[in-house]
This record gives C-alpha cells, sequence and structure tokens, in this order.
C-alpha cells in the first residue's frame, strides 16, 4: 500500500503537468501507464494478493484509511470476523432452502453464503462511487463511468459473484479507454492484467482514497500541487456527482461532509447487515415454533380420531372438525335427553327408592362376584344391597322402604337356604342384566356406602362363613 | 387401569366415573327430596321441565367437580353454573344478540378450519378465548368426559325404567 502511494500521487499530478500543453488523451494515457506501474508493484505485494481471501481485512484497513473518524481496524476486523463466524455457524441444509420458501433467498445468500463476497462489494458499492467519479472525471470516460456506476448498483443490488461483474466493469472501463486512447499496448497489457485487476481492483481503489487522504493530510506540497491540478482540471472536465453525496473536488466542504456521510453509511449497512442476522434468527425461531405448534395440532387431531367414532376415514382437518363438532353436539344433545329421561322416571322413584339403590348397587355386586358360586353371589348380594339401601331409607325416613328392606333381611338371616329364590321373586334381582357400563365403577362407591353402611345393626348379628367372605371380597 | 394422558393432564377414567356417579345420585337424591310433593296446582309438563333442567345441571356440575379444577372447561362450567340466577334473567337479550351474530358471521364466511373452530369453540364451555392447540386438548378431555357421563346416566335411565 506505501509503496503503491508515491505511484498514484504522480498519477494524480500527472493530469495537472501535462493538461498545461497537451490533450485529455493524454492524461488518460499516462494515468493508465501510471496504473500499470502500480499494478506491477501490487503483484509484489503480498498483502494485496491475499486481499480476496480476507475482505474484511481489507474493510478494516480501509476504514482506518479512508475516514477521519479513527476506528480501530483490528476491532472492526474482529466485528467481521464474528458476523464471518456467524454465517459460517448458520449454513444447515434445510435453513437454506425454507429462506429460499419464505423468500428472503437473497438476504441470507449474502449472509449466509457469500456473506464475505457481499460485504464486500456493499462496502465498494459505497466507495466505488466516490473513486471513479474522481479518478475517471474526464469528458470521454463519462458514459463508460455510468456503465461502470450501473454495474455496481446491479452488483449491490443482486449479484452474489463479485468477481464477475468487476471483470466485466474493467472491460467496460478498457473498451472505453480504448476508445479514446487508442493505445494498442498499454490496453493489451491491461487485459493481461485484467484477471489480476478483478482481485485487486477493491486495493486500487482504497490505495486511491489513501492517496487522496494523504495527499492532504500528510504532504503539503503534493496537496497543493493536486489542489493546483484540480483548479486547473475544473473547466476542462464535466464533473459527476457521486451517487452518495460526495463531491467531486477532493477538497470542498462537501467531501468532508461525504466523508462523515461515509462513515454514517458505512453505520448503516453494518446495521443492515445485523439487522438481517437478527431478522434470519428470529425466522428460524418463529419456523420452529410454528413447526412444534403444528406437531402438537396434529398429535391432538390424531388423539381426537381415535376418540370420535367414524372419524378415522375423513381426512383433512376441515372435515375432522366439522366431525368433532358433530360428535360434541350429539353428545350434549344425548346429555339432555337423558335428563329429561331420568324427569320421567323420577316420580316413580319416589315410591321404591330402596329398588333404585338395588339397581344402582346390583351390577357392580355382580361384577365383583363373578368368581363365587351362585348362591353364595345372591346372598352377598343381597346382604351388600340392604345395608346402603337401610341406610338410606333410614335417612330418608320412608316406611315403605323400611318395611320391605326389614322383610327381606329376615328372610335372609331365617333361611340362608332359600334365599335365592326369594331374591329372584323380588323386583330388583331380575331386572338388572350386569350392564358393562357398571363393571368394575360402582364398586368403589359401593365399597364406600357399605363401609358406612356397616355401622348398622346388622353386622351384630350371626352370620354365615359364606357372608363374612363376601365381607371381606368387598373390602378387598 | 385406563389412564389417558394429554400432555400432562393425566385422565383417570375410572375414578372420574365412580366420583361423577357419586355425585349425580346424590345430587338427584337430593332434588327428588326437595320436590314438592306432587302439588296438584302445577301442570306435570312443568314441573317434568323443571327437573329436568335440574337434573342436567346436576350432571354437569358433578361431572365438572369430578373432574376438578384442573382443566378449563370444568372451571368454566362451573362458573357459570354458579352464576346460573344471573344469567337467567339476561337469557333472551343474550339469544337475540347470537342470532345477529350468527348472521354476521355467515355473511362474512373466512377459511373453513377458522369457522369451525369457532364453532367448537362455542360449544366447548370456557374455550372462547384459547389457541387451536389447547382448544383441541380441551375438546378430547370434554368428549370423553361428556361420553362417560352419558354411559353413567344411561345405565341409571335403564335401571330407573325397567
Amino acid at each position: 500500500m506505501n509503496r503503491a502511494l508515491p505511484e498514484m500521487l504522480n498519477c494524480m499530478n500527472a493530469p495537472g503537468t501535462f493538461l498545461a500543453g497537451n490533450s485529455t488523451d493524454m492524461t488518460v494515457l499516462e494515468r493508465q501507464r501510471a496504473r500499470m506501474k502500480w499494478h506491477q508493484h501490487e503483484h509484489n505485494d503480498p498483502i494485496q494478493l491475499h486481499q480476496q481471501q480476507q475482505g474484511y481485512n481489507f474493510s478494516g484497513n480501509e476504514l482506518s484509511g479512508v475516514f477521519p473518524v479513527p476506528i480501530p481496524a483490528g476491532q472492526a476486523q474482529g466485528f467481521m470476523g464474528l458476523v464471518c463466524g456467524d454465517s459460517e455457524v448458520k449454513p444447515d441444509p434445510c435453513s437454506e432452502n425454507r429462506w429460499a420458501e419464505l423468500g428472503y433467498g437473497s438476504c441470507g445468500l449474502v449472509v449466509n453464503n457469500n456473506g464475505a463476497a457481499g460485504f464486500e462489494e456493499m462496502i465498494n458499492g459505497h466507495n466505488n462511487n466516490g473513486n471513479i467519479s474522481r479518478t475517471f472525471s474526464c469528458p470521454p470516460t463519462v458514459a463508460a463511468e455510468k456503465k461502470s456506476n450501473d454495474a455496481v448498483l446491479s452488483q449491490k443490488i443482486s449479484s452474489p459473484a463479485g468477481k464477475e461483474s468487476f471483470k466485466k466493469r474493467k472491460a467496460d472501463k478498457v473498451q472505453s479507454n480504448k476508445a479514446v486512447a487508442a493505445e494498442d499496448d498499454s490496453t493489451e497489457k491491461r487485459m493481461k492484467g485484467c484477471a489480476e485487476e478483478g482481485d485487486s481492483k477493491i486495493t486500487e481503489q482504497t490505495s486511491n482514497k489513501n492517496n487522496t487522504n494523504n495527499d492532504r493530510e500528510s504532504s503539503g506540497d503534493t496537496s497543493k500541487d493536486n489542489s493546483k491540478a484540480s483548479e486547473v482540471q475544473k473547466p476542462d472536465y464535466i464533473h459527476v456527482r457521486a451517487r452518495r453525496g460526495q463531491a467531486t473536488d477532493s477538497h470542498s466542504l462537501a467531501e468532508r461532509v461525504s466523508r462523515t456521510r461515509g462513515v454514517s453509511d458505512f453505520y448503516k449497512s453494518l446495521s443492515l447487515l445485523l439487522q438481517i442476522i437478527l431478522f434470519n434468527c428470529l425466522c428460524q425461531c418463529l419456523i420452529v415454533i410454528i413447526q412444534v405448534r403444528r406437531e402438537k395440532i396434529s398429535e391432538r387431531m390424531k388423539y381426537l380420531q381415535d376418540l370420535v367414532p367414524g372419524c378415522n376415514k375423513i381426512t383433512g382437518k376441515a372435515g375432522m372438525l366439522d366431525e368433532i363438532i358433530n360428535y360434541v353436539q350429539s353428545l350434549q344433545r344425548q346429555v339432555e335427553f337423558l335428563s329429561m329421561k331420568l324427569a320421567a322416571v323420577n316420580p316413580r322413584l319416589d315410591f321404591n327408592i330402596d329398588d333404585l339403590f338395588a339397581k344402582e348397587m346390583f351390577p357392580a355386586c355382580a361384577a365383583n362376584f363373578q368368581t363365587i358360586g351362585m348362591t353364595s353371589e345372591m346372598t352377598n348380594s343381597a346382604y351388600v344391597q340392604f345395608n346402603p339401601v337401610q341406610q338410606m331409607v333410614s335417612s330418608c325416613g320412608l316406611d315403605m322402604g323400611i318395611n320391605s328392606s326389614d322383610l327381606a333381611l329376615r328372610r335372609t338371616i331365617s333361611a340362608p337356604v332359600s334365599i335365592p329364590e326369594t331374591f329372584l321373586d323380588t323386583s330388583c334381582f331380575t331386572q338388572a342384566p350386569p350392564t358393562a357400563i357398571w363393571d368394575a365403577d360402582l364398586q368403589n362407591l359401593f365399597n364406600v356406602e357399605f363401609q358406612q353402611g356397616r355401622t348398622t345393626p346388622f353386622q351384630s348379628q350371626p352370620f354365615t362363613g359364606s357372608i363374612e367372605a363376601s365381607n371381606l371380597k368387598m373390602e378387598m | 387401569m385406563t389412564s389417558i394422558t394429554t400432555s400432562g393432564v393425566t385422565l383417570n377414567i375410572k375414578s372420574c366415573r365412580t366420583k361423577f356417579a357419586h355425585r349425580f345420585v346424590r345430587s338427584l337424591l337430593q332434588i327428588r327430596n326437595h320436590a314438592p310433593p306432587s302439588s296438584s296446582s302445577s301442570s306435570e309438563e312443568k314441573l317434568i321441565q323443571k327437573r329436568r333442567q335440574r337434573i342436567k345441571i346436576a350432571a354437569y356440575s358433578s361431572m365438572a367437580h369430578a373432574v376438578g379444577p384442573r382443566m378449563n372447561w370444568s372451571r368454566a362450567l362451573l362458573f357459570k353454573l354458579r352464576n346460573r340466577a344471573c344469567r337467567h334473567r339476561k337469557k333472551k337479550r343474550i339469544v337475540v344478540i347470537r342470532r345477529k351474530t350468527k348472521k354476521a358471521s355467515r355473511s362474512s364466511q373466512g377459511s373453513v378450519p377458522v369457522d369451525q373452530a369457532k364453532k367448537l369453540r362455542r360449544l366447548v364451555p370456557g374455550a372462547k378465548s384459547m389457541d387451536l392447540c389447547s382448544l383441541l386438548e380441551e375438546t378430547a378431555h370434554y368428549i370423553t368426559c361428556l361420553s362417560t357421563q352419558i354411559k353413567v346416566m344411561q345405565a341409571l335411565a335403564d335401571h330407573l325404567s325397567k
């Protein structure tokens, strides 16, 4: 870089010296030659060879060189490294596809794949506008420059492959220069060096910048010369204003302002990058959350499918939801209907309350004593039946129920052998087939009732072994 | 013991059914005891209607109590039943408003699942401000509970009618 500077100073001074006697063509030629020299230097320079790989290194250097505001290059590099690291950590095959799906393909590409190249380009884009306008401000090259500007713009917007576009732009420049200067040998050389130029274009520009900077700040005489040159050049040149508000005149107030603007532009680009990264992270998180939620919903749907009869055949959320809604509605209607039924039945309950309980308890008992023989089962159930019944009846205070239960109890006590027949005669036993619904669930309910009913005088009376066994069974 | 797990909320059907049966029978007895002993002045239909309403409420409340306050729908149901007296007065107004909203919703039909989710929200108690995920979970639980309730009530009705 440092070696390149004097060359570029020469290059900058050259137009001023030549301009006194010669035409603008000569200035172009001179400049090209100077650049060739500089390129030769550049090939020797080991730093610039690796510049393409260390895109962020470059940006840090450039920062320190170009901008008057002191930004430590190391920090910038560190930050870049961080960004780069992030972008390197990220790439996972499915996420990229997702970005593409979501339409952030371009952003994702910039950050993920060509994070280095893309950023480089962005920065270049800022600098190019100023640099090009400064270096190629001769009237014949205006069109070419415009072209190049366009190329830069297009680069910035879309193309991730920076090298090719650089080459293209260079080629454009070469052609324009050819047309103006008509210097075959120099253009040939340049065509040779074009491949390296594509790579080293960035460094060239930075050196240009540095050149202008040092020009003004460090070496006073050269700056004077330069200012002279610029003053002399002014009438002949058509100044093309840079896009980002950078003035063509390097020593005007506008230039300084533009530099500060450049800093702000850099920060803007940084913040934009950060925003993109944050946005990507957020999007990824959102996608994960949405996926989890979807999985949950599908799981629930499957569960509901098992639950709702006739829902297995239907595919699609809407149909399943319809089916579920219908099922819930039918269930609610059923509840209403059953409550109606119970209400209609209820008045009859007043007369045979014990029957209700006997019936209610019976299936549970039947389920309980499936293993025991028929007669013992009957006795058990009878015993079991009448305890709660008695209790309930006593609590209700109905004489009828008590009488009936008393009678039944007496029968059971007096004639244990004839229990099945007598109970088969009574209403409760014959009516109740052991339904599957009541199987084992009312056992617990019954147990509670049974233990409450134990306090009755029934217990104190001597009983046969079978009934005691049944007691044990019930407690189990 | 059969138990169903729906994301942390375990539903033990058997214990639920037992609790429900216990509560429901008790409430039935209470209803019968508190009922006026065959007042001849009021007509039979009215009495039956009243009783039906009471039985229905008893069934729902006993189910909600059996489930406990873990689920959203049971809490909402209990709250609704508790504040039934207040709501009873405003019933007519609410019905009118509902009709209007129904018409409005029909006129502006969105995507199909959203519409159906709305319907489902109306059916499941306490699901008006829920996301789809928890709505489905609540619905599943509600359906299981309703089916057990229906089974118990069916059995009771069968036994009583014979």
